[in-house]
């Protein structure tokens, strides 16, 4: 009998199905692997796992017993964990508090907690000093603790959701340890990776999800990695294609140098669009923001860049992947966060004026298609896309000529997608450059001329148009290093 | 989708502050006689005047985000250190510009340790709250000074026009305050770092030095209490504006100004001190125990922020 079966799960948001009908299964002692590409619904289908959402159809039986979850709390004590990478560890407490956590006695008798600590992670073949504040663990020996916790709360179901992103090489090795311990602890692992090697490494088995559907779940002994890729990205007709163009003169050159990153050098043309792929924590997200000051040391032109402000002097611009959090201050109304970049401009003697700012505004709003055309609605009352649209006509506001953007299109809807592009494009016909970071391959390789593959803190290979995606793909979870 | 609705519920988290003090003056003048006469209002006008003037300054700093516990601090300072420089000779106006220079310049020594040493502002400012009552005693030796020049008495007593000039001077910086955050570049910077620091930042926003310039209008705004103040006992007290941070701050809040930053204005805490000081008057005009006059104005400022937080939860 399975430990865990998941039947026909359907999950949709708005009028988009993100689970069309998902079957999973997981055996006791068994890590399943769960691949796929960003918004394949890998998330989505371990949320319904968990007890994040509610599936909209289809059932789980756990133990062979119908599972009916109603929050993440219903779920953990069903024996369902999630190890996320912000771990629900108290910095402060010790080792041994924090596994017993929930749990603690009334009145705490320390030598014997830590006995009963030591016990059970020398259990899990770990060497961790009970008594040491988790402060002061690195974040791979943290991991640790959060999945021998969660052990020792009885789990049956563990999910790993890219647990590797941010640890060393010997953290890696340290946790794959436990992930084979906890495999013949009779622990199901669901496994979920961009890096394949990684999958080569430990899993049992692989399930490939594909536009919410399931296209494979196969013994790992009849994959190889081409055939995962393969089958992650399908056959489909390639969704957004940028027309040929010429690229306009040289520049500039950025220098980067960051904590953790190989040096690095981009020269860039007008007109230009260079794409930076790899997975979460590969680096590509720290060099796009050295390049706005923000990080590290970067130069442009040889000129430094020591702040956004200095940036922006420059004629860079960049435009952040989280709107909400980074993008908008969105209490405001679309017209001061547009006009938000350029308050100098829009000012004499200090007054703003008003006039100036609305016609900025208006022009921005008729130019981008801006969807409700209202500039006096509050920031947050817009649709994601058009939320990144505000945000991009803040950037544009500047006059830049370059561009830098993270995750151009997460959570913008397909249809304002194609626009965006088809708005990049405009824009680098116009001449200005852009350099767009992104998890997100088919948007590389439809939208940019160059893409700059990053793993690891280094730039792994460095793609020209015409791109092709699986190439792309294979680059990015390393599957060119593995076969 | 209930369009009716949804515009109550706007015009409530809008005007409700305006509702609560139209409310509260209908009770008092049913209640009391006295309430609704022309010389009890501008009575009230002039007791607000202090608490307005330093709210004024905190809605500035409290709108970005941050708080400035060292109000009351500021103002016994500057008041005393005004006074000091008045008695000995210097003239009036001079003294009272100096002042006015020394505030900011106290508000400028927080907003370095909250924006360059990224101290949290409540504890940047509690330092300074207790770093100027020290220095206040120090400057004094712990007496009153008295003896001021004409010049201060005419600032804290003096009538134009009919109206009182503490009146007219809140007034007037009600209307700077005001046309600051709502027509300057610099009032829009405040606003988005108040609502989303990053989001500023990123947007070319020098975020330090919009900073500095909050807690040193609110020192300015103290030392303009200061001279109201000192100006009205004709004298400077070492205790003076002892625990008026707390008054100030529950004006802006009662004002509907959000303590995260980013929402509110300065009329809402006009509103917000006016609605405190009718209740004062209004309950010493019916004669409640100054006792329970404590207990009722903690409850309305409770009452007020459960009122906001139900009106913008619903909204949500």
């Amino acid at each position: 009998m399975a430990l865990l079966e998941m039947r026909g799960i359907r999950k949709h948001f708005g009028g988009v199905e993100a689970l069309k009908g998902v079957d999973f299964s997981l055996e006791p002692g068994e890590v399943h692997a769960l691949v796929g590409e960003n918004g394949a619904g890998k998330s989505t289908l371990m949320k319904v796992l968990s007890g994040v959402f509610s599936p909209d159809g289809g059932q789980m039986l756990l133990e062979g017993k119908p599972l009916r979850l109603r929050s993440v709390a219903e779920g953990q004590q069903a024996g369902i964990v999630m190890v996320y990478q912000e771990l629900n560890l108290v910095p402060d407490l010790s080792v041994a508090e924090n596994l017993f956590l929930g749990r603690l006695p009334r009145v705490m008798r320390y030598p014997r907690l830590n006995r009963e600590a030591r016990a059970l992670l020398a259990q899990m073949g770990l060497e961790l000093p009970p008594g040491a504040p988790v402060r002061q663990l690195s974040t791979g020996e943290q991991q640790l603790v959060a999945v021998a916790r969660a052990f020792a709360q009885r789990a049956k179901v563990m999910v790993f959701d890219e647990p590797t992103a941010t640890l060393s090489a010997l953290e890696v090795e340290q946790l794959f340890r436990l992930i084979r311990r906890l495999r013949t602890e009779g622990v199901g692992v669901v496994y979920i990776s961009h890096r394949l090697e990684e999958i080569f490494l430990l899993a049992d088995r692989v399930t490939v999800l594909r536009d919410g559907e399931r296209v494979a779940s196969t013994p790992l002994s009849e994959l190889t990695p081409e055939r995962v890729v393969n089958l992650m990205v399908g056959r489909e007709v390639r969704a957004y294609q940028r027309q040929p163009h010429c690229l306009g003169a040289e520049l500039g050159c950025f220098e980067v140098e960051a904590r953790g990153l190989a040096q690095l050098e981009l020269s860039l043309k007008q007109g230009e669009i260079v794409g930076l792929a790899g997975v979460i924590g590969s680096g590509r997200s720290e060099v796009l923001r050295a390049m706005f000051g923000l990080a590290g040391a970067a130069s442009w032109r040889g000129s430094r860049l020591d702040g956004p402000l200095e940036a922006l002097r420059q004629g860079i611009f960049y435009i952040p992947a989280d709107r909400k959090t980074q993008g908008l201050v969105l209490e405001l109304s679309a017209r001061e966060n547009v006009a938000l970049s350029v308050l100098p401009r829009l000012q004499r003697l200090g007054v703003m004026d008003r006039r100036k700012e609305r016609q900025l505004v208006e022009g921005w709003f008729g130019r981008l298609a801006v969807r409700p055309p209202d500039p006096e609605r509050p920031a947050r009352t817009f649709s994601g896309g058009n939320q990144q649209k505000l945000v991009l006509a803040k950037g544009l506001a500047t006059t830049p000529q370059v561009l830098l953007m993270e995750e151009p299109s997460r959570g913008v809807d397909v249809a304002t997608r194609y626009e965006l592009y088809a708005l990049l494009d405009e824009l680098a016909r116009g001449g200005l450059a852009l350099v767009v970071s992104s998890s997100d391959t088919e948007e590389l390789s439809g939208l940019c001329d160059r893409v700059l593959v990053f793993r690891g803190g280094r730039v792994v290979a460095q793609l020209e148009a015409p791109l092709d995606r699986e190439e792309v793909v294979a680059h990015v979870t390393g599957a060119r290093q593995v076969a | 989708m209930l369009p009716g609705r949804v515009k109550w519920r706007e015009l409530l988290s809008r005007y409700g502050i305006v509702l609560a003090f139209l409310v509260l003056a209908l009770a008092l003048s049913l209640l009391s006689p006295s309430f609704l006469t022309p010389s009890n209002l501008i009575n009230v006008l002039r007791q607000i005047a202090v608490n307005a003037l330093l709210a004024f300054g905190m809605t500035v700093v409290i709108l970005g985000a941050g708080i400035d516990l060292s109000v009351g601090s500021i103002l016994a300072f500057t008041g005393a250190v005004a006074a000091g420089i008045a008695v000995a000779g210097w003239p009036p106006a001079l003294a009272m510009l100096a002042a006015l220079a020394l505030g900011a310049l106290i508000g400028l020594f927080n907003g370095v340790f909250v924006a360059y040493a990224r101290i949290a502002p409540f504890i940047a400012t509690l330092g300074a709250l207790t770093i100027f009552r020290g220095a206040t005693l120090v400057y004094t030796d712990g007496r009153p000074i008295t003896g001021l020049p004409e010049a201060f008495n005419v600032i804290g007593n003096g009538i134009w026009l009919g109206i009182p000039v503490p009146v007219w001077i809140m007034l007037a910086f009600l209307a700077l305050t005001h046309c600051l955050l709502r027509y300057t570049a610099l009032g829009r910077a405040i606003y988005a770092v108040g609502g989303n620091e990053e989001a500023a930042r990123l947007s070319g926003i020098s975020v330090s030095r919009v900073k500095l310039f909050q807690y040193a209008y609110s020192g300015l705004a103290c030392a303009l209490g200061a001279l109201v103040l000192s100006g009205r006992l004709n004298s400077a007290q070492p205790t003076a504006g002892a625990g008026f941070e707390l008054d100030a701050i529950a004006a802006v809040v009662v004002g509907g100004t959000s303590l995260f930053g980013g929402r509110g204005g300065v009329i809402g805490t006009f509103l917000g001190a006016l609605i405190i000081g009718v209740l004062n008057n209004g309950m010493n005009l019916l004669n409640v125990s100054a006792f329970y006059q404590q207990i009722v104005k903690g409850g309305v400022i409770l009452a007020a922020l459960l009122i906001d937080r139900l009106v913008s939860t619903r909204k949500e």
